[in-house]
């Protein structure tokens, strides 16, 4: 790593040290934003190739909103890396959400992104310091080392979770007998636990709840979270419905349910502030080394507030990635009380109903 | 308001009785009439029902103003006199046949239609629905049509324009809505049906055949997708202008969401003129006939989904010269995106077109191959005999139309709709001799 590469870094670093309730001033962020793109400007030609195509350069680019986004269909095209993309010390891939190939994140270096999760993941999932057995429903990094969440996983059970922690997945299967005998035995000592796994893993494990006719009451402090979309991977359940099968099959209030936005091409994760208020909510929080904008797809400019629009996000700890990253979620922004800027996930902007009697690129399957 | 049970019951009786004096006081000759007199009131730039259509579709159909003036001018340019008597005379070997016994061979022959024909409308296009009432019309039978939601006005404005020039043939016909979900009411409506002409996706159309009774005669018009291929011949620098704003009228006629709105236009290689010219010369006329006919209001889910697919080909575009792309700055409306794989890939529509280049018609139909029961119109340029061989090809293939670009959103009255009679498979016959 030189010197300029080295010490842009250290500031990104530094920004992230410094916690998620610091409260990062505008002015330094951007300073920090528009360094970044310059930086990512000069070391990825392809990402440049489109920034002269939009005639942003860092010379005209003032603020970081105006900093292009790259849309995450060219991570599938393009190895979008600031550093020799053979020296990656890891790699991940998207799962199957389309039918095409593969995203593809590659790390220069581990430490920055392990940076990005820890503090955040602690300060919005354990605020109570607490330490619990994670009970974990995803592959582990071992089975799966190009999933993101996986690696994610394993990041903060080796520094948050109890002894007892463990995966729950094993060659792609839910272990439900072994679930269902672990939770029984928390709940016969008492024993608060921390459950993390995607949504459609949760809906796997209520229906086998169901099938079995168990139910169970885990002790107070016991969490969950919930992380992405169901993917056709099991049948879709409205989100209050899942979070109302947590109570109902857990005993886990939906107090105690923060759900988790995160994508393979970025390296900080969103949660919403559900633990930390005590009370149920879904806008999510932004953290100081990161932005959000929500762009009106009409205008490519950012829709007014609680308008629905596309999500953006700027992500510092992107820095030998693409730190601006054009998602193809639909969501709203609103600014807190607070006067941070905190947003909701609106699900996928997929499937749009047909107005005419053409099939399009959504209805029809030409592989 | 949605409809009931009740009103549905009533909507049919009405419409019954009214078939009981038509089909005594009038002529097929005079229904055509009336329906061409109809047509040219919509025509005329002052027309009231012109207004009001143009006032209170928008909001349903999610087209510009100007849209629906094209609408009209498309719709209503196709119905007169003569395309009238010609669908009638081309289905039916003889117009008259609706109202006498004719000789058809050695015996002779009478028309019978089907009682009660009820149309289910989909889709914010107008035209089909309106040509699928003047049949009904034609018929001098019952017709309940029920509406789009996404167009419930057009066609109850049509039956109320037929009504100021024949009040007695309008009341053969009821506009009425109900929620597709409500499924008494469409049992309703078709308890008694023995014709039914449905418009919508294949899951709709299967629904509803299977809601039909058996006697009944069934029309169900698909989904499907159009595209153009240029042959080299037609790429001069003299032929391109007019070429290329043919093209971009196809590709955004209706927001390029109808079934006969090409996705691709293949460009043969080898012509005086490259496929890259053609793209370049495309997106101009797009740009030309947004200034004259804007896009629509396209809501979130749909802009979203047209800033996705461009972004990804605006990114590859940039730094991978396989690809090229246009577009209208600062919105949506357009876009022109070069391909050089020549591998079909279906556009996310509301004017995104795809230009491939191609080695020829035979290649062309390698890439459709699998796409190729789907597809409604193929768009051609020039109509020459080596396309008239392609035509061939396609129509083994089960495409059902091969036109000039320029006239992919103009099939004439007497198309064969999806490679089917419109009014032949509607009635029954009555021998006599």
């Amino acid at each position: 790593m030189d010197k300029s590469a080295s010490e842009l870094q250290q500031r990104v670093l530094a920004m992230i040290s410094r916690g998620v309730a610091d409260r990062t001033t505008e002015v330094d962020f951007n300073q920090l934003a528009r360094d970044v793109f310059a930086f990512q400007y000069e070391r990825c030609a392809v990402y440049r190739a489109y920034c002269e195509r939009r005639k942003q350069t860092p010379q005209s680019v003032m603020h970081w909103k105006e900093i292009p986004a790259t849309p995450t269909s060219a991570f599938k095209d393009f190895a979008l890396t600031c550093f020799p993309v053979a020296e990656a010390v890891a790699e991940f891939h998207t799962s199957g959400t389309t039918r095409d190939m593969a995203g593809k994140h590659f790390l220069a270096t581990r430490e920055l992104y392990h940076a990005a999760i820890g503090p955040n993941f602690a300060a919005h999932l354990l605020p109570d310091y607490a330490r619990l057995p994670m009970m974990v429903l995803v592959p582990s990094p071992e089975e799966a080392p190009h999933s993101s969440l996986s690696h994610m996983m394993g990041v903060v059970m080796e520094e948050f979770g109890a002894d007892d922690s463990a995966y729950y997945v094993d060659g792609g299967q839910l272990l439900l007998e072994k679930l269902v005998r672990d939770l029984c035995e928390a709940q016969w000592a008492h024993q608060p636990v921390f459950l993390l796994g995607t949504a459609f893993a949760f809906v796997h494990l209520f229906d086998h709840l169901q099938q079995q006719n168990l139910k169970f009451e885990m002790a107070e402090g016991s969490r969950a979270m919930e992380t992405g979309g169901f993917k056709g991977r099991s049948r879709e359940v409205p989100k209050a419905d899942l979070y109302a099968l947590f109570e109902r099959g857990l005993g886990i209030p939906t107090t105690c349910i923060v759900s988790e936005y995160g994508m393979t091409e970025l390296s900080t994760q969103f949660y919403d502030g559900t633990l930390r208020a005590g009370k149920r909510t879904d806008w999510k929080v932004v953290p100081p080394w990161a932005r959000v904008l929500v762009i009106d797809p009409n205008t490519g400019r950012e829709a007014a507030e609680n308008e629905r629009g596309l999500i953006r996000i700027f992500d510092l700890a992107n820095l030998w990635s693409m730190m601006s990253v054009q998602t193809e979620d639909l969501g709203i922004a609103r600014v807190s009380d607070l006067g941070v800027t905190e947003f909701e996930v609106l699900g996928r902007a997929a499937g749009a109903e047909v107005r005419g009697c053409s099939l399009n690129a959504e209805n029809i399957v030409v592989e | 308001m949605s409809a009931t049970v009740e009103t549905i019951r009533e909507a049919v009786s009405r419409t019954r009785e009214a078939r009981e004096r038509v089909q005594q006081h009038r002529t097929t000759d005079a229904v055509i009439a009336v329906l061409t007199q109809t047509a040219k009131n919509w025509l005329d730039p002052n027309s009231r029902w012109r207004k009001q259509a143009v006032e209170y579709t928008p909001r349903h159909t999610g087209f510009s103003e100007a849209m629906v003036q094209e609408a009209i001018d498309l719709t209503f340019g196709a119905i007169n006199y003569e395309s009238l008597g010609e669908l009638l005379d081309r289905e039916l070997g003889n117009r008259r046949v609706l109202d006498e016994f004719c000789m058809r061979g050695r015996v002779q022959s009478r028309a019978i239609p089907p009682r009660l024909l009820v149309h289910f409308l989909a889709g914010n296009v107008p035209m089909p629905g309106i040509v699928s009432i003047c049949c009904g019309l034609l018929l001098r039978t019952a017709n309940l049509v029920k509406v789009s939601p996404r167009d419930p006005v057009f066609p109850s404005l049509f039956i109320e324009s037929v009504r100021e020039v024949d009040a007695e043939l309008a009341d053969c016909a009821a506009s009425t809505d109900w929620s597709r979900g409500e499924l008494a009411l469409t049992q309703t409506a078709l308890e008694d049906a023995d014709g039914v002409i449905a418009y919508g996706d294949d899951h709709t159309i299967s629904a509803l055949r299977q809601l039909a009774g058996q006697q009944a005669r069934f029309l169900g018009y698909g989904h499907k997708l159009s595209f153009g291929v240029v042959a080299r011949e037609a790429m001069t620098e003299e032929n391109l202008p007019q070429l290329a704003q043919a093209a971009a009228f196809d590709a955004s006629v209706y927001d390029q969401l109808g079934c006969l709105s090409p996705h691709v236009y293949y460009v043969e290689e080898r012509g005086q003129l490259g496929p890259r010219k053609f793209a370049a010369a495309l997106a101009d006329a797009m740009a030309a006939y947004q200034a004259r006919v804007p896009h629509g209001q396209l809501s979130v889910e749909e802009a979203a989904q047209v800033a996705k697919f461009r972004s990804g080909y605006e990114f590859r575009a940039a730094s991978d010269k396989r690809f090229v792309v246009w577009n209208s700055l600062e919105s949506n409306d357009w876009t022109v995106i070069y391909d050089d794989s020549p591998s079909f890939i279906p556009s996310c529509l509301n004017r995104t077109i795809f230009v491939k280049p191609t080695d020829g018609y035979k290649r062309v139909l390698d890439a459709i191959q699998k796409i190729a029961s789907n597809v409604s119109t193929v768009g051609v340029a020039p109509m020459h005999e080596r396309a008239a061989g392609f035509a061939g090809d396609l129509a083994r293939m089960g495409v059902h139309r091969v036109c000039p670009i320029g006239q992919m959103q103009r099939p004439p009255l007497s198309w064969h709709h999806d490679g089917r009679a419109n009014l032949a498979d509607l009635v029954s016959w009555t021998d006599l001799g």
